[in-house]
């Protein structure tokens, strides 16, 4: 990578950065209402609703998929192009059965009558949980775009590093929300 | 207004018959012009652009839009206000309610919001030597996602739709229970569509100046304009992003049955803590630039460099800092008990202390110069007092136990127009006048600048100073009368002439610009005698800057290089310009986003599902036309 | 302008007949002390801001003899600015210890926290009119009796939305919030005739959501709960 291009890419780093600033400040707040109202006065208590099993299982994909991707991040550094694919085809394998589990997850709580606006503690949990869902499912539509990429002859080696390391950040950040999420969310109501 | 069509009678309110017949005329007139005159392609041109520049014109043209329609609503404010008990027109009740919410809501966020973001995309990048800003798509996309929640909003009273929830969206006012129109929602929306893209704009011109200014240009010789974009653009980060969450969560409110700001599962003053944590920073992101550009013009004007750079600089800081720590001021009455609220008290009254600084700075900016009283300076000049006797009101309102008496009162009304017109309204004519030559090569002429700025500060002063005594008489904030025994009759009848007196001060603006574009008197590239890096380049400022690159050796590098009669050193070793290429896309990112809007508002799911859709489909575009592609992997031949 | 900026200046030597200034109670007069001893302070820095700013405008202002004049190359002056840092900082502790005691005093409570002591009255704001329950239950809608000389504690409830509750020359204003009780005090009463209203926005019908305080002396405040 030459002089110039380093020096855009730097650029895109640094706002790529000030924008996970953004997204950190966003999952704060949702983060900071969720345990302002759980547990609710009415409704179910949060215990009653979380299946450890379902979090342990969901954890397990998304966070090794940080892993998977690491790989794939060796393989554009080392220019290894099998490397790279295997490494984000096992993302988007995990990413997808993370998302998966969940949906099964919501789906089973809605099954139970745990609904959005059943109680506030419901809902600040739907929110926060559900933007992240949200972000695991935009990340996956990122990853198909990134194969595309991968594979277009205008896209040099360069680029196409700059794009996967760009969303190698986005991953790897959504991966420590969850971790929070698990911590803060799960953890205490889980016995 | 009745009107029978289809065998069935609909009821038009006036006012909206009469919002439809002026925008139907102004709207031919304008066609009518643009297509004799063949400037369609300008349009067109500036649709794609992405040039910084340009970017900003949209900002500013915008805003001052906004602001014609926005002052109009103040007028009819104070018409129906100028009398007790008064009749006026349709603006009693429902109307009144949804005068001053659109008043407010445009006022702050579609008029003080893009004229500051359009004098910051124009000036800063020239200021600290940057060719554009860092990434000249996503500032497009800034402005048209800005444009899209402007208008998203204004369409709202088009169809009668009006919020009434006033500019802070009090829940559970605004909870669907108690305003179940649609109206709500254009608040929603529109404030969060634009919100978006302002915080993009921030996020841009923090990347801007951290890593594209000119060789040299280090930080503590950075114009203090671009200083205060760079601490304002950190605080636009912080509490938009709060302000999106906030309306997020009052979304899922409306729309979906959840109950986070409800009386009885939620808790409605959780929505004031969101509000405040984005609304206070929200003022001083409105005043910090404006200071700035102050700086800047009392510097320039007094043949002086500004006093004190460094505690100027570590003010900004610290205000914006304080910033954070203020918001329950804002709501000392809700009961949250005397620990809190004496806490708070004592952090807002520490702002005063910066800003105090800052004022005595700049006072002694201006001792031992020499003061020409050119219209920007005289805009900077109005600022000084009037700020002031708006702060120490203020001061006045972080004493709790005396907030109890003047909270949601016109003392408040008073105070908040004395800073807000004091710092941006007049910040931004300062800067509208002091660049106009960079924005369009044309000098606006002096004499009816003068005709403005005196008119404007007179008007202003009789509007708001009469407020401070109506308040104390006890008149509440968001009434639409009152009656004779209250004893506040000519006080009202005064502002309201006031008020009329800036309406006419406006009106010299616009003769102002059509004069000047009459007699296209160019000007050179510095008319003021200037001595910051925009006024090395041509007038008006041409897509490409500063080629040859300048080396900056010190503050106010080009008005010592001017002293000492040489010009500024220059370099070819520089960074790459950003890479921009025009695009439609922008426009129509921020246009899937409205239709996400408006099926969101009315419900109508498929619609805002094809809108998401098309946003995606958007994104995926984007993604296969980056500008970046014809560069990268082409060796350094490109540099 | 500087004309305009001398009117409450007339104002307040005239002995003030603005209402919030004319209090009628020990709460509403410690409010007044506060906004007419917090108004001389500021006064204060106003006045010196516009005599600096004055004299500068003029003696510094561009006349033709001063055309070549180039200013001295001033970067600041850290005495200087200590100055104007420490004097506001002590302006400011000289506002802020009055303003702690007062707020102290009067802060709105939870009810569940706060004492109960004196005349209690149960206030409900609804869209868009006021409901004053007394001790023994008697009842009436947007007209409030109370005895003079006594402490009043009133516990506010809303119905709806948030309304704030508020006589200007009692006392300052209180949230009324769906979903939560407060309490204000409004200690020692004078007799007479007050006007009160809605002060937070509460929809269509807020201008018109006013109501009537009348102190009375203790013995018409029995006969008026005995009715
Ligand atoms: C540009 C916008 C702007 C600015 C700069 C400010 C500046 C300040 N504001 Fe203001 N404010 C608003 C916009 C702004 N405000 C708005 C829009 C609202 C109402 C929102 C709504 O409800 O709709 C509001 C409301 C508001 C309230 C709530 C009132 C209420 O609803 O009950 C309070 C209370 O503390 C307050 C305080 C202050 C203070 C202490 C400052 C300080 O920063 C001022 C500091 C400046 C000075 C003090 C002058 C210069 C200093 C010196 C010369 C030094 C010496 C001075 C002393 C020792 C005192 N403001
Ligand atoms: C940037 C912020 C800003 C600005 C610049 C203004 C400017 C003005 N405001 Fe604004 N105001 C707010 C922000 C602002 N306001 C906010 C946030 C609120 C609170 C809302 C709420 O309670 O929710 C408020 C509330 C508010 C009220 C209180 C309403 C109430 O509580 O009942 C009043 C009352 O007088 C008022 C008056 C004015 C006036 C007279 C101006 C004037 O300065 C306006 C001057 C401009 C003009 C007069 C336009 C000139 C144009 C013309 C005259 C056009 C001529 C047309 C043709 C020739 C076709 N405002
Ligand atoms: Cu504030």
């Amino acid at each position: 990578m030459h002089k110039q291009e380093a020096a855009l890419f730097q650029d895109k780093k640094v706002g790529f950065f000030i924008y996970l600033g953004v997204e950190t400040i966003m999952f704060a707040v949702l983060f900071a209402t969720y345990m302002i109202f759980t547990p609710a006065a009415n409704g179910p208590y949060p215990s009653e609703v979380f299946q450890s099993k379902m979090v342990m299982l969901s954890s397990f994909f998304l966070l090794s998929s940080s892993g998977t991707l690491m790989v794939a991040e060796r393989g554009v550094r080392e220019r290894k192009k099998n490397k790279t694919l295997l490494g984000l085809r096992l993302t988007l394998v995990l990413a997808i059965v993370f998302l998966g589990v969940e949906v099964y997850e919501f789906y089973s709580f809605v099954q139970e009558g745990y609904g959005l606006s059943t109680s506030v503690f419901l809902s600040s949990f739907y929110v926060l949980v559900g933007l992240h869902a949200a972000h695991v499912a935009f990340g996956i539509g990122w990853m198909i775009v990134l194969f595309i990429q991968f594979r277009r002859t205008k896209v040099s080696a360069s680029l196409y590093e700059e794009k996967q390391t760009i969303f190698s950040y986005y991953w790897h950040f959504v991966d420590g929300i969850w971790v929070f999420i698990i911590l803060l969310v799960y953890l205490p109501y889980i016995t | 207004m009745k009107l029978s069509m289809f065998g069935s009678e609909y009821s038009i309110p006036t006012d909206i018959v009469a919002a439809w017949v002026s925008v139907i005329v102004i709207g031919l007139v304008a066609t009518y012009f643009v297509v004799k005159k063949r400037k369609l392609y300008v349009i067109w041109d500036y649709m794609k652009t992405t040039n910084h520049r340009k970017i900003g014109i949209l900002y500013l043209l915008f805003g001052i839009l906004y602001f014609f329609r926005a002052g109009i609503d103040a007028l009819l404010i104070r018409t129906q206000l100028a009398i007790p008990n008064n009749d006026f027109w349709v603006f009693q009740g429902e109307k009144y309610n949804e005068l001053f919410t659109t008043h407010g809501t445009l006022m702050i966020f579609f008029v003080a919001m893009p004229l500051l973001l359009g004098l910051m995309n124009i000036a800063v990048p020239l200021q600290i030597g940057a060719r554009d800003l860092a990434f000249p798509f996503l500032n497009a996309l800034g402005f048209w996602l800005f444009f899209a929640g402007s208008v998203f909003f204004n369409l709202a009273f088009f169809i009668d739709m009006t919020p009434e929830v006033g500019w802070t969206g009090y829940a559970p006012l605004s909870r669907a229970a108690f305003t179940p129109g649609a109206g709500t929602e254009f608040y929603v929306f529109g404030l969060q569509v634009s919100g978006l893209g302002t915080i993009f704009t921030a996020l841009n011109l923090i990347v801007t100046i951290v890593r594209h200014r000119a060789p040299g240009m280090l930080y503590t010789r950075m114009p203090l304009f671009a200083w205060a974009s760079l601490i304002t653009s950190f605080l636009i980060l912080i509490a938009f992003t709060v302000l999106a969450i906030a309306l997020y969560l009052l979304m899922f409110d409306r729309l979906f049955g959840t109950g986070f700001f409800s009386g009885d599962e939620g808790d409605p003053v959780f929505w004031q803590h969101l509000f405040w944590i984005f609304g206070h920073p929200e003022v001083y992101i409105l005043a910090l630039p404006a200071f700035g550009i102050f700086s800047d013009i009392i510097s320039t004007f007094s043949k002086k460099r500004v006093f004190g750079y460094g505690t100027m600089v570590a003010s900004i800081g610290l205000i914006g800092f304080l910033g954070f720590m203020v918001w329950v001021h804002h709501m000392f009455t809700v009961g949250l008990g005397p620990v809190v609220n004496t806490f708070f008290a004592i952090t807002t009254m520490a702002i005063a202390v910066p800003t105090g600084i800052k004022v005595f700075n700049w006072l002694f900016t201006m001792r031992g110069g020499v003061i020409h009283f050119t219209t920007p300076m005289l805009f900077a000049l109005g600022f000084i007092p009037s700020f002031v006797i708006g702060g120490v009101t203020g001061v006045m309102l972080s004493l709790s136990a005396a907030d109890f008496q003047f909270h949601d009162t016109h003392f408040v009304v008073a105070h908040f127009h004395y800073v807000i017109i004091a710092s941006t309204i007049l910040g931004v004519f300062a800067g509208l006048y002091y660049w106009y030559p960079k924005i369009t090569g044309y000098i606006l002429d002096e004499k009816l600048g003068k005709w403005h700025f005196w008119t404007f500060l007179i008007g202003y002063h009789v509007t708001f100073f009469p407020m401070h005594i109506t308040g104390l008489e006890g008149m509440p904030r968001r009434v639409y009368t009152y009656s004779e025994t209250d004893g506040i009759f000519l006080l009202n009848a005064l502002s309201t002439v006031g008020a009329f007196l800036m309406g006419i001060s406006m009106l010299f603006v616009i003769w102002n610009v059509y004069k000047t574009h009459k007699m296209k008197v160019k000007v050179s590239h510095d008319p003021w005698n200037g001595r910051t890096l925009e006024w090395t380049v041509p007038s008006p400022a041409p897509v490409h800057t500063f080629e040859p690159m300048p080396v900056i050796q010190s503050i106010d590098a080009y008005w010592y290089a001017k002293l000492a009669g040489h010009v500024l050193p220059t370099t070819t070793d520089v960074r790459i310009k950003p890479l921009e290429r025009d695009s439609i896309q922008p426009f129509c990112i921020a246009m899937s986003l409205l239709i996400v809007s408006t099926g969101l508002t009315f419900r109508w799911y498929w619609l805002a599902i094809t809108g998401g859709v098309a946003l995606f489909a958007m994104l995926v575009l984007r993604s296969f036309t980056d500008e970046r592609e014809d560069f990268y992997g082409k060796g350094d031949e490109h540099a | 302008m500087k004309k305009i900026f001398l009117l409450p200046l007339l104002l307040f030597l005239t002995g003030c007949n603005i209402t919030v200034l004319d209090p009628k109670s020990d709460t509403a007069s410690e409010q007044a002390f506060l906004i007419e001893f917090s108004f001389w302070i500021m006064m204060f820095v106003v006045v010196t801001v516009f005599i600096l700013f004055t004299y500068f405008v003029i003696k510094y202002r561009y006349t033709e003899t001063r055309k070549h004049d180039l200013p001295q190359d001033v970067k600041g002056n850290i005495k200087l600015e200590i100055t104007w840092i420490t004097i506001p900082v002590l302006l400011l502790i000289v506002l802020a210890v009055p303003t702690l005691a007062i707020t102290y005093d009067q802060s709105p409570q939870w009810t569940e926290e706060s004492d109960q002591s004196g005349v209690v009255i149960d206030v409900v704001g609804k869209q868009f009119n006021w409901t004053f329950t007394h001790a023994n239950g008697t009842e009436e809608m947007d007209k409030l009796l109370i005895p003079e000389g006594e402490s009043i504690v009133l516990n506010l409830k809303s119905a709806d939305v948030i309304h704030s509750f508020w006589v200007p020359q009692l006392g300052g204003k209180v949230d009324v919030i769906p979903g939560k009780e407060l309490t204000y005090e409004i200690n020692n009463p004078k007799k007479g005739t007050y006007q009160g209203k809605c002060a937070e926005y509460c929809g269509l019908g807020h201008t018109d959501m006013t109501f009537e305080v009348k102190v009375v002396s203790k013995q018409a405040y029995e006969q008026y709960l005995q009715k």
